[in-house]
């Protein structure tokens, strides 16, 4: 088990290898389908930034967060997946944590990018017991659809694509 | 307790427990896989049915629309009464699990594009209609299923030509089936089956099929379904392996004289079927 903290630093991701069994702690950021494309609108517009929240190094988790807790969702969803180039470049996102197979064009350019994409079950009981906070950081409105920052000690992930290559 | 807590009770427990079939069909799915991701993944799949069991919160944070699967001896009297107790349980047990609040406000286009929100209350998310089946025992007895989406996406009911073969039907359920597992993401699953003669009848047998599965018994039926589509080798998460399906819960019911079957399928995912029975 590979013990790791966010932020990430470079050289902790680009020595992660595919089927790679990680535990995260600290800060992570939660969104899907809704918010994902938001954030890189912003991202590609330059005005993120306005927004004070920091990306790098960071991970973003593809999940709703409600009072039944967290839990993955389908990372190959278009919205999903289609964020991950934009996350990683402008961003700085360095580990995209969800569930499925993702294309391989995706996994070259996390590859490209020195980012990994990392497997978490969907253990909602076992994930609220590793959850510390939770705060809703970005367009509230959305519900739990938001943008959250959760402080999570111990979510155990197995790493599915990195460095150019896939567990799939 | 009364009818209300009763149900309530039924639903917290069915979103947030393993029954003893189902955590050995995991320990024996564990025992036998050979490759460590996915014996990691079904472990982690299992802890957290015990985390959850103690705490009697949610297995899956999709913790799933409620159906009602109700069976009555035939000295036994359904009244509106009860159905409304059914439904004021149904309602307090989303907001004792609690429930992820996703029931759709507006009209009826507004339910089906989204555009009217989410109702933040739990409680707030209608069963589906009650499934009624007279029994021979005399019992009220109520089965609270929580179906999540997922498996809903990939689920079919379809007519199966069967060449009068009961290999042809087996063929085509596997063929459904394998993609549908593949493309779940949330496994290893269980296959619900059930075969009828309309649409309906097919999708009510595949409830019951869920309501009464156990893990631990398995016809030769169902056996030779979850050996085949396991010979896909999709596993745990997608990962490999030789458990894609633990089981498979499959019921037959009366068939039309004719050329067709309709079968129903559902891939449920690692949590399902996620039930609870209780006496009223």
């Amino acid at each position: 088990m590979i013990e790791l903290t966010t932020p990430f630093s470079e050289e902790a991701i680009s020595q992660l290898k595919v089927g790679d069994v990680v535990s995260i702690s600290g800060s992570i950021f939660c969104g899907r389908d809704a918010v994902l494309p938001r954030i890189c609108k912003e991202l590609e517009a330059g005005i993120w930034a306005k927004r004070g929240i920091d990306l790098q190094g960071g991970v973003i988790f593809h999940t709703a967060v409600s009072p039944a807790g967290v839990g993955p969702t389908s990372s190959n969803k278009l919205e999903i997946e289609g964020s991950f180039e934009v996350l990683s470049k402008l961003g700085g996102i360095k580990m995209h944590l969800g569930k499925g197979a993702i294309k391989p064009e995706t996994v070259k350019m996390l590859a490209e990018n020195n980012a990994v994409f990392a497997v978490i079950p969907p253990v909602t009981a076992l994930l609220e017991s590793q959850t510390l906070e939770r705060e809703c950081v970005a367009w509230p409105e959305l519900g739990m659809e938001a943008l959250y920052k959760i402080k999570v000690k111990g979510y155990q992930a197995i790493i599915a694509a990195a460095q150019g290559g896939s567990i799939y | 307790m009364n009818i209300v807590d009763k149900v309530a009770q039924c639903l917290v427990t069915a979103g947030s427990t393993f029954r003893e079939d189902q955590k050995e069909a995991y320990r024996k799915a564990i025992a036998g896989e050979q490759i460590e991701s996915s014996c990691w993944v079904m472990k982690q799949v299992l802890d957290n049915a015990l985390v959850a069991e103690e705490r009697r919160s949610p297995l899956c944070d999709d913790t799933g629309i409620p159906h009602l699967f109700l069976e009555v001896g035939k000295n036994r009297t359904v009244t509106g009464e009860l159905l409304e107790e059914i439904k004021e349980g149904v309602r307090q047990g989303l907001r004792q699990l609690p429930g992820r609040p996703m029931a759709i406000k507006g009209d009826d286009y507004a339910r089906i594009d989204q555009s009217g929100g989410l109702n933040e209350d739990s409680g707030a998310l209608d069963a589906s209609p009650i499934l009624i089946k007279s029994v021979d025992e005399d019992v009220i007895r109520l089965t609270v299923l929580m179906l999540g989406g997922g498996p809903a996406i990939r689920g079919i009911t379809q007519r199966v030509f069967h060449k009068h073969s009961v290999d042809v039907v087996i063929d085509e359920i596997v063929n459904r089936a394998k993609p549908a597992v593949s493309q779940l993401g949330c496994s290893p699953c269980t296959l619900a089956i059930g075969i009828g003669r309309s649409q309906f009848e097919a999708t009510s047998l595949m409830m019951e099929a869920m309501a009464k599965g156990d893990f631990g018994v398995q016809s030769d039926f169902e056996k030779r379904i979850t050996e085949k589509v396991n010979e896909a080798n999709v596993g745990p998460l997608g990962l490999g392996g030789k458990h894609s399906v633990l089981a498979t819960f499959a019921k037959i019911g009366p068939q039309r004289a004719s050329g067709v079957r309709i079968v129903a399928l559902r891939p449920c995912c690692c949590f399902e079927p996620r039930r609870a029975s209780v006496e009223l």
